[in-house]
């Protein structure tokens, strides 16, 4: 039998097609704006997170990962939380995002993989928005499926 | 709008349950709705099917009136100030918003007929400006082709509020005038009184924004009931003003005053004329990539996508666009 949770937002997603629930029993965000197998994204906000005030409704392709710091001292290393950058393919505007429950862990490490060969035209647009794309393996690996865990070795190679 | 009239026709001023006040060359009649108007009123709502020259079922219309504050009506005097209204004369313009009756149809309400100036009313703050909101209103005065004036209240609250002033820039660049006033102070008052001279007006808002209030500092006597708004957190105001009426000012002018609406929907808008309706896309219609067929939603070469993207359009205006057109 199949359980299907509908909620307001739901959308198809513009890239891979599959239907997406915006439920946050299921993605744990309140603001579902990527996509958890394929991680594009719409250009949809313009100002903050969930406002829905951009016109450009671009789809926007995941192009790295970034720390968003936190301020929370009692966590454990890295102080943090992972989020993913994107860039409209339109306009080229760039946004990160928080990186919801169920999304893809193995489509998230390919989206690091392929962000350390990104070109320097990128690399300085996102540092000139204070965006510092990721290039630790282990924090990243650490984040995603928990420090504690061990699993094999990553490699982007 | 003439409002001395032979002694047989009037303008409708004040409308309770089933009660119509006409005046008539400064005399005021009581007045109900004949029968007769009535069923034929009503008569559109019989089942189409039935046969054409006989009515299977009349249903009555329990929750909208058929005739609006403003209405120039004809009349039976039938002595000792009362009267019955015969006949509605064509009215010149109507605002008009869908009336919702759970379980039937939706019919039309019209809020106010034969209005020369549209005043939607928002507070500076306490309750805070709902630009959505204000965006439907003027939508429908543009449907009804009817002037704007936006008046702003409560203006000894705003406190230099900067917020207020940049969203009113947004619709001062489109070209709707706006007033600010303090019904508590006075400031802006006689200037309104100026605009509002020889117009027949109308007072939209929601509960709590000072729509009674202002009327009666535009016009001291009146002394029209008013309340504050609720102490709660949400700051909501409480239903006062609970039928519509129409008064003379003494400066000259009628101004019709309204109960609170908290909802306001699109009557008789189709999806396609929307973007006419928002004065600073319509000169953009018809130059994207898919002509007169582009619903500027995610279509590829949307001028007015563009425009908003280059600055031209607020994408706040943008944003109520795109909500007004899924409600349709």
């Amino acid at each position: 039998m199949s359980y299907h949770v509908s909620s307001f937002g739901d959308f198809r997603c513009a890239h891979c097609n599959n239907h997406i629930s915006a439920a946050h029993m299921l993605s744990g965000v309140n603001n579902r704006n990527h996509c958890p197998y394929c991680l594009w994204s719409r250009h949809l906000d313009l100002y903050l997170a969930g406002d829905r005030l951009s016109a450009c409704k671009g789809q926007m392709k995941p192009v790295g990962l970034t720390m968003k710091k936190s301020r929370n001292k009692y966590q454990i290393k890295p102080r943090g939380e992972l989020m993913l950058i994107h860039e409209c393919v339109e306009c080229g505007g760039l946004s990160i995002n928080r990186i919801a429950a169920d999304d893809d862990p193995d489509s998230v490490m390919e989206v690091f993989c392929a962000s350390q060969s990104l070109g320097n035209q990128i690399r300085t647009k996102c540092k000139g928005q204070g965006i510092m794309v990721l290039t630790d393996t282990e924090i990243v690996s650490d984040q995603i499926y928990g420090w504690h865990v061990k699993v094999p070795a990553v490699s982007c190679t | 709008m003439n409002i001395n009239d032979k002694d047989d026709t009037g303008v409708v001023f004040r409308k309770t349950l089933g009660h119509y006040t006409v005046c008539v060359n400064g005399r005021e009649l009581d007045c109900v709705l004949s029968s007769l108007l009535h069923k034929k009123l009503i008569y559109p709502t019989a089942d189409p099917a039935s046969l054409p020259h006989k009515v299977q079922a009349v249903r009555e219309i329990e929750h909208v009136d058929p005739i609006a504050i403003g209405d120039r009506v004809r009349f039976t005097d039938a002595g000792q100030n009362r009267g019955m209204i015969t006949e509605i004369l064509p009215r010149l313009s109507k605002l008009s918003r869908p009336a919702t009756v759970p379980g039937q149809r939706v019919f039309e309400q019209v809020i106010v007929s034969n209005a020369d100036l549209v005043i939607p009313v928002f507070a500076a703050a306490n309750p805070p400006p709902k630009w959505g909101l204000l965006d439907r209103y003027l939508v429908t005065a543009e449907a009804a082709e009817l002037p704007v004036l936006i008046v702003i209240t409560k203006l000894d609250l705003a406190n230099g509020n900067h917020k207020l002033n940049e969203d009113l820039e947004i619709y001062h660049r489109i070209g709707y005038p706006i007033h600010k006033v303090s019904s508590a102070t006075g400031e802006g008052i006689e200037e309104l009184k100026q605009i509002l001279q020889g117009k027949m007006s109308v007072l939209i808002g929601k509960s709590g924004v000072g729509k009674t209030s202002l009327l009666n500092a535009i016009q001291p006597g009146l002394g029209l009931r008013v309340k504050e708004v609720s102490k709660g957190e949400l700051g909501k105001g409480r239903h006062t003003t609970t039928y519509f009426e129409m008064f003379r000012l003494n400066s000259g002018g009628t101004i019709v005053d309204t109960p609170g609406m908290r909802e306001f929907g699109l009557w008789n808008i189709s999806p396609d004329e929307l973007a006419y309706l928002f004065p600073e896309m319509a000169n953009h219609i018809g130059q994207c990539r898919f002509g007169m067929s582009c619903h500027h939603d995610s279509e590829p070469g949307c001028a007015i996508r563009k425009t908003v993207m280059d600055g031209g359009i607020s994408p706040h205006r943008y944003k109520s666009y795109m909500n007004l057109r899924r409600e349709l």
